[in-house]
This record gives C-alpha cells, structure tokens and sequence, in this order.
C-alpha cells in the first residue's frame, strides 16, 4: 500500500481503472455499432458466387448463427485476455494481425509528429513573435496551404520528384526496423513527410496562438521590462508557458495519425491500421474491426496518460493528485 | 537550446546521409532476383477453394493446379491430369492422371488429392459447388485415375473443372492443419514462403515443377492500390510488373518503349439490370426505352477513357463464343416513342451502385445525364459493396449496374443471370425459352448445336433486356523491358510460370 500513497502511482491507479471502464464502454459501442451496420460479412465473402447452401455452411462455421449477446460475452471474455479472435477472412489471429501492423503505424506516425513538431514550433514561434508583420503573414498562407493541399496529391507529388524524377527514395513500400533500418528509413521519408507536412500545417497556428495568448500576459510585460535579454524573454518567459495547450494538440494529432492516415497509407501502399481498418469494414470481417478499434482506444489512452503526465514537468503548478 | 538545435542538425543530416547515400536506385530485396510485381490489392486469404477475391487468384494461380487448365484460347488443356476420356453415353469421364508429381511439401500427388478437393467442394457446400451441379460421384479406381460420373451429359465439364483456381487440387494435410488459409501448399511452379500483413506476399520457384521448373527464383507480390504509385514504382525500376495502372495513362504509355503494355480485350462485362419485380420496368418496352438511351460510348469513354470495348452482348469479339449483335442504337427518340406506347412515364429511378467498383459510380452520371431527356429522374444511390449485396438481393433498387467477372463458358455467363432459377437472377427476369435454352446448353454436347442454343438464348436476352450489357473491359498490365516469357491473358489469369528477367541497368 505504500506505493499507492505517493501521488504519481495514485494518479496512475485512479487512470487506469477508469481507462478500463472507457475500454469496456468502447467495446460495447463497437459490438453494436458493427451490427448496425447494414451489409452481411458470409454473403461479402461469397461474393458473385452466393448460393443459399454455401451461405448457410459459412455462417454457421464463422459463429454468426449464434445470438447476439452470447456473442458479444464471449467476445469480451476473451478480449480481456489477449484473445481478439480470428479474422473471418482468413482465420488469422486478430491479435497477431495488429501486432504486424503496429509497428508500421507507430513509424509512420512518430516520424510525422517529429516531422510536424520540427517545422511547426519554430514557425509558429517566429510567427507569434513577428505578429503582423510580412513574415508572420507568410508562415499563415503557408500553413493555410498546407492545411488546404490533399494529402493524396502532396503524397504523389513528392513520389514524382523524389522517386520518379530524382530516384533518390523508394515510392512505396515499409521495411521493419530491425530487419533493415536503412530500408526502414529510406521508406519512411516520404510518407513520413507527407503526414508531417499536414500536421505541421495544423500544429503551426495552434503553437503561434498559444505564444501570442501569453505574450500578452503581464509577466513577459515585466520581464521584458526588467531589461532581460529578449531570447530569454521568450523561451524561458513565453515559449514555456504556451507548451501545456502545445503538448495537448500534439497528443491529439498523434492519437489521429496513429489511428490510421488512411489516404497516406494507400498513395505508399503503407502496411497500416488505417488501410486493415478500412479493408476490414469492407468485408465486415467484424473481429478484426472490433480489435483496432480496442487497439486504437488504447492507444489513444496512453497518449492521454503520457499527455497529462507530461504536463506536470512543463508546469510544475499541475498536480497530479 | 544549442545543445537542442545540435541534436536537430545531426539528425537531419543522418536522415539525408541514409536516405540518399547509396548511389543505387533504391533496394526492394534486389539480391534475391526475384520476379517483383505490384498487384492492387491485398488478397482475403490463400485457400483456393474458399475465396472469391481477384488478389487472392492472382498469387495462387501461381501455387495451384487443375486437373486441365486453359491455354491462351481458353480451350482445356492437360494439366494434373494427363489424359482423360468420356464414356460414348457422355455420363462417365475418366481422368489419368499425371505421374511423379509432388505437393510443394514433399508428398506425393494421388487421385486420392482430387477426390479429397472435390468431395470437399461438395461435402462443405464451397461457393463453387455449383460447378459439379451435374456431378454424382467422384472415385479413385487406383492411384493413377479418377472417374467422375454425371447424370446427365455435360459438355462443360473440363471447363468447370479447370476455367479457375477456384478449383484447385489442395493437400488434405494443409487443409486439416487449418493452415491453407494462410500458407497455402500446392503443386504449382511456385510455392509459398512468406506473407507480410499489408505489404507483400512471397512465392519461391518450385523446382520440381511438372511443367518444368520456373526461370525465376520467385516472384514477389506488392499490394500497391493507387495505381499512380504503382506505374511510378515501375518507372523507377523498383517493380518489374503491374496490373495496377492509371487508365488515364494508357495513350502516353503506348508511345512509351521503356515498358510493355498489354491491353488485352477481356472476357468481364459490366451491365445494367432493371427490376423486373417492380412496376414500370417490367414492361419491355420501358426497359427497351432505357436500352436506346444509354450512350454506351459514352460511358466507356468516362469509365476507362476509351480502353474498354462497348458490347450489347456478353461476349467480346475473338472470344469462341462472340454472337454479333447490335439491335440497338442511341436514339432518344426510339427510347420516347417506347415509353408512349407502354403508356409509362417513370418520373424517378432509384439506381444501386457501388463505391467498391468507382466505374458504376461514373457510368452512373453518365446514364443519369441520358435518361434526362426521357423526363426520368435518377437517383443515384452509392452504397459499400456489403450494403450493395443486401439490396441487390432483397430487390431494392430499380437498377443497378455490375461487373461479371471471369467467364470461360458460356454457361457461366448465362445461367445463373437470366434463368428463372438463377441464383445471381436479382431482376427477376423468367422467360420460358430462354430457360429451355440454358438447360439445353447444359447438356448438348453438339458444339455447334450448343453455340446455337446459346446465340439465340444470348439474343432473347438482350432483346428483352433481362441484362443491358453495356462493355468489356480490357486487361491492362504493364512490364518492363527486362521481363520476357509472359504473355498478357484474356481470362486475366495471371502466370508467372514462363516468365524470366534478364539483368538490365539498374540490376
């Protein structure tokens, strides 16, 4: 018990039993929204070659006679330990299915947000400090475009220059990190710049309103009047301050890519969650669905927990008790 | 923060150091020497008997053999089987089969392999039951032979047992492991190595191939889905085959001697059916109204920028079962003087399509945009593919547009489609002599009396619109220069079995 009366493992005990609960809330609404939705998963992989016995044969061998709940309560018995299931498609473990996936995903969406933060900080920075002004105005059409651009035509434009054109990267394609980090990287380049340049678009204006909302508090007003230097003026003063409302877009807008950037994951044949995902609805293939959706859910989680704790180091006034 | 900005610049200048150092054009496991091809999608999963999916058959045409397969005409050649004959009453057909074959595992191939498929097909009610309709015993008198027995003659028989890999001789062993889904055995040139969720599948050459062993030591299959990637990716030399290529690209690539491109006329149709279960569209003359209408030109034009062939019947030209055929014209007056006499005015038409296949959707406004001026209103309603099954099947659109895919027979064409008990009959289409017809075909082993039966059953079809067959597309593949051996085909069966690669530039 002694652990849990330091305030860190309370917090973290306390966001754990509610993340459970979020989990199993998640999990219902998954079960049910899969079911709602109209389209037949037995009659999909028959496809034009559909007979009415062939139908009954599957349907009885996938499980989908049974009822709806003692569905869903095996289900979520087994979810709890590990066992997501077997993909309807091809009998593959759900579990084993996302594990393949993940550490793509995870790639492409950490190169993204340190692509995106790269960019987006020291523009938005500069943008804020420069308020008004012809530099300032320049980062907001920027972001403005690249907030704008389809992410599919910046995705095939870069493929036309650096592939096609110049032959200095690979157009397509994921090599996993440990068989061959130089393929890895060389792969990752491009998609990994088409997700980061869409991000830094975004995060460009929420870092450059962040900046401009403490500039005008009284503190930076009387450090600047204290004759301190302007540098630290802005980044021990300014820049610091603004970094709660940073990390918590940051957080958000790493959960969203690593929830699947589906068009991105198409245009470099990205071995993905977004395109699983998406293939998977196609077939109704329900557990893998119901399984990247737990995934996802979890992993929005921990971005959320890591967020939060992260706010007590850039501002010591958060408590996490 | 200068210590920060360092760490910036250094690993910005790794990212560059590593991305673009070698002078190489970019590796993709080029030391293997394998055969590289980029195919649109990833496929479902690898049991040849189980799944419907393209993707899947375009790798396991490759793993899998038939007991006869098709050549480049589709005419039935040996194949697993070495030689076969038919009983003179045509209800008997004995299959000898080829000897020393082996399963990529090692075991060797028996009649018991083929009796095990196809009681398998059977006894599981598999989606290609349909294809032993006729079949009423399947037996291995020894380990050489097998004899099959219909109950009626049955002059599709070899292309029902061959015309896809949906027919497939498995190994019991794979089956009953419950790993045929995923590692698929067979006899083919090539066997299974490795899939990777997403990205790529790998076959290695089979060295002890029947047909004599492949010229490649395997052939790697891509997932690329966006074709301008993929066409990219050959241009740079990265993949040596695709199939996935933009048909708005098709006219600069002809002119283009770095690559071959192979725009093969196919055996797919794409067609509108009307619901002939609901009111006015079960009258002949409003369905024939719609016939002259529609601008197939048109569409072909804004579906695959010309590269398709507009048919008023199935079949394409060059196939052996071609009808001529072209009782119809755009004519909007034609379509105006039917409506009047059928005394009908549609004011709406609920049309079903599909955002699995982007071609219904665009042939969609093109057709919306005819039947403008006949004062019809079409609502164009785009579902998902499941969503699309579910309408299709408890009759809920007024038309609806679809491709057929795969065709060798002319039974597969028609009798599931426009017979009274067809099970794809979704338009509720019943015409007596049209079903006499099609049951005839089934059993005439005349073929020329058959080719008639099924020209005149072709022609009752179109003239009643059971099906308003709108165009066959092509087969569009592109290859390098470094491939030989291969040859596009019209059945879109997809084999690697002859090709080789010789080492160009950037090998």
């Amino acid at each position: 018990m002694t652990v849990l009366t330091h305030p860190v493992a309370r917090f973290l005990a306390r966001r754990i039993a509610y993340s459970l609960v979020v989990l199993i809330g998640v999990l219902i609404a998954v079960f049910a929204l899969v079911q709602l939705v109209p389209g037949d998963p037995v009659r999909i992989a028959l496809g034009t070659r559909y007979t009415p016995e062939a139908y009954d044969a599957l349907r009885a061998a996938s499980g989908l006679d049974r009822p709806l709940f003692s569905q869903f309560f095996a289900y979520a018995a087994s979810a709890f330990t590990g066992d997501l299931g077997v993909s309807f498609r091809n009998g593959d473990p759900v579990a084993e299915i996302l594990l393949d996936r993940l550490p793509a995903t995870v790639s492409l969406a950490v190169a993204g947000i340190v692509i995106a933060l790269l960019i987006a900080v020291p523009a938005g920075i500069w943008s804020a400090l420069h308020e008004g002004r012809l530099s300032d105005a320049i980062v907001r059409v920027t972001s403005q475009f690249g907030v704008s651009i389809p992410d599919f035509w910046m995705g095939i434009l870069l493929i036309a220059l650096f592939s096609t054109t110049l032959g200095w990267l690979p157009t397509s394609g994921y090599r996993p990190l440990f068989e061959d980090p130089g393929g890895w990287l060389r792969h990752l380049v491009l998609p990994g710049l088409t997700v980061g340049l869409v991000a830094a678009a975004i995060l460009t204006r929420y870092v450059r309103s962040a900046v401009l909302e403490v500039a005008d508090m009284g503190y930076v007003r009387t450090a600047r009047s204290k004759g301190l230097p302007p540098r630290v003026v802005t980044f021990r003063h300014t820049v610091r301050n603004a970094l709660v409302p940073i990390l918590t877009i940051t957080g958000i807008q790493l959960a969203t890519i690593l929830g699947g950037v589906i068009v991105v994951e198409v245009v470099f044949a990205w071995p993905g969650l977004g395109r699983l995902v998406f293939n998977a609805v196609a077939a109704r293939d329900y557990p893998v669905i119901q399984g990247a959706v737990l995934l996802i859910a979890v992993l929005f989680l921990l971005i959320n927990l890591v967020v939060d704790l992260l706010y007590a180091v850039v501002d010591p006034r958060i408590r996490l008790a | 923060m200068r210590r920060a900005s360092a760490v910036i610049a250094v690993v910005i200048a790794m990212v560059l150091v590593v991305s673009c150092a070698p002078a190489e054009r970019v590796d993709l496991g080029r030391g293997s020497g394998n055969l590289i091809v980029a195919i649109a999608g990833e496929p479902d999963q690898l049991d040849p008997q189980k799944t419907s999916a393209y993707f899947s058959f375009e790798v396991l045409e490759n793993v899998f053999d038939t007991l006869v397969e098709p050549d480049a005409n589709l005419e039935m050649q040996p194949a697993l089987a070495a030689s076969w004959t038919v009983s003179p009453d045509q209800l008997v057909w004995t299959f000898r089969l080829r000897s020393g074959v082996q399963f990529h595992d090692g075991s060797p191939f028996t009649s018991a392999d083929v009796v095990y498929s196809y009681r398998r097909i059977i006894d599981e009610k598999l989606a290609n039951v349909g294809k032993f309709s006729a079949v009423t015993d399947v037996t291995a008198p020894d380990a050489n032979t097998v004899v099959i027995r219909v109950k009626q003659p049955t002059p599709n028989l070899l292309t029902n047992l061959g015309g896809f890999k949906g027919m497939a001789i498995v190994s019991r062993k794979n089956v009953e492991s419950g790993q045929i889904a995923t590692k698929p055995i067979g006899t083919g040139p090539f066997a299974f190595a490795s899939q990777k969720s997403g990205d790529s599948i790998v076959l290695r050459a089979n060295g002890n191939y029947w047909g004599g062993a492949p010229k490649v030591p395997g052939v790697t299959f891509q997932f690329i889905t966006e074709p301008t990637t993929a066409l990219s990716a050959l241009q740079a030399g990265e993949i040596d085959w695709t199939d996935s290529v933009p048909t708005q690209r098709i006219a600069q690539l002809q002119g283009d001697d770095s690559l071959h491109l192979a725009v093969t006329p196919g055996n797919d149709y794409w067609y509108l059916a009307l619901n002939e279960a609901r009111p006015p569209w079960n009258d002949v003359r409003v369905r024939r109204a719609v016939a002259y209408a529609i601008d197939r030109q048109s569409i072909v034009q804004a579906t695959s920028y010309g590269s398709a062939s507009a048919n008023q019947l199935a079949i394409p030209k060059g196939n052996p079962w071609y009808t001529p055929y072209d009782t119809y014209r755009y004519d909007v007056d034609e379509a105006k003087r039917l409506l009047r006499d059928a005394g009908a005015q549609p004011a709406k038409m609920d049309m079903l399509v599909t955002s699995e296949y982007p071609e219904t959707i665009t042939a969609a406004q093109v057709i919306a945009d005819n039947l403008k001026p006949l004062g019809i209103t079409v609502d164009i309603r785009t579902v998902d593919f499941a969503t699309w099954l579910d309408e299709q099947n408890n009759g809920h659109f007024d038309m609806l547009m679809l491709g057929w895919l795969g065709n060798i027979d002319p039974d597969d064409f028609y009798y599931a489609q426009h017979h009274t008990d067809g099970a794809n009959n979704a338009q509720k289409y019943s015409n007596p002599e049209v079903d006499r017809l099609l049951d005839a075909g089934r059993v005439e082993t005349n073929r020329a009396a058959r080719q008639q039966d099924y020209a005149r059953a072709a022609t009752i079809i179109a003239d009643d619109v059971s099906y308003l067959y709108l165009y066959n597309p092509s087969v569009i593949q592109a290859w390098t220069t470094n491939l030989s051996g291969y040859e596009a085909r019209r059945d879109g069966a997809i084999r690697f079995r002859t090709a080789s690669l010789t080492g160009g530039g950037d090998r």
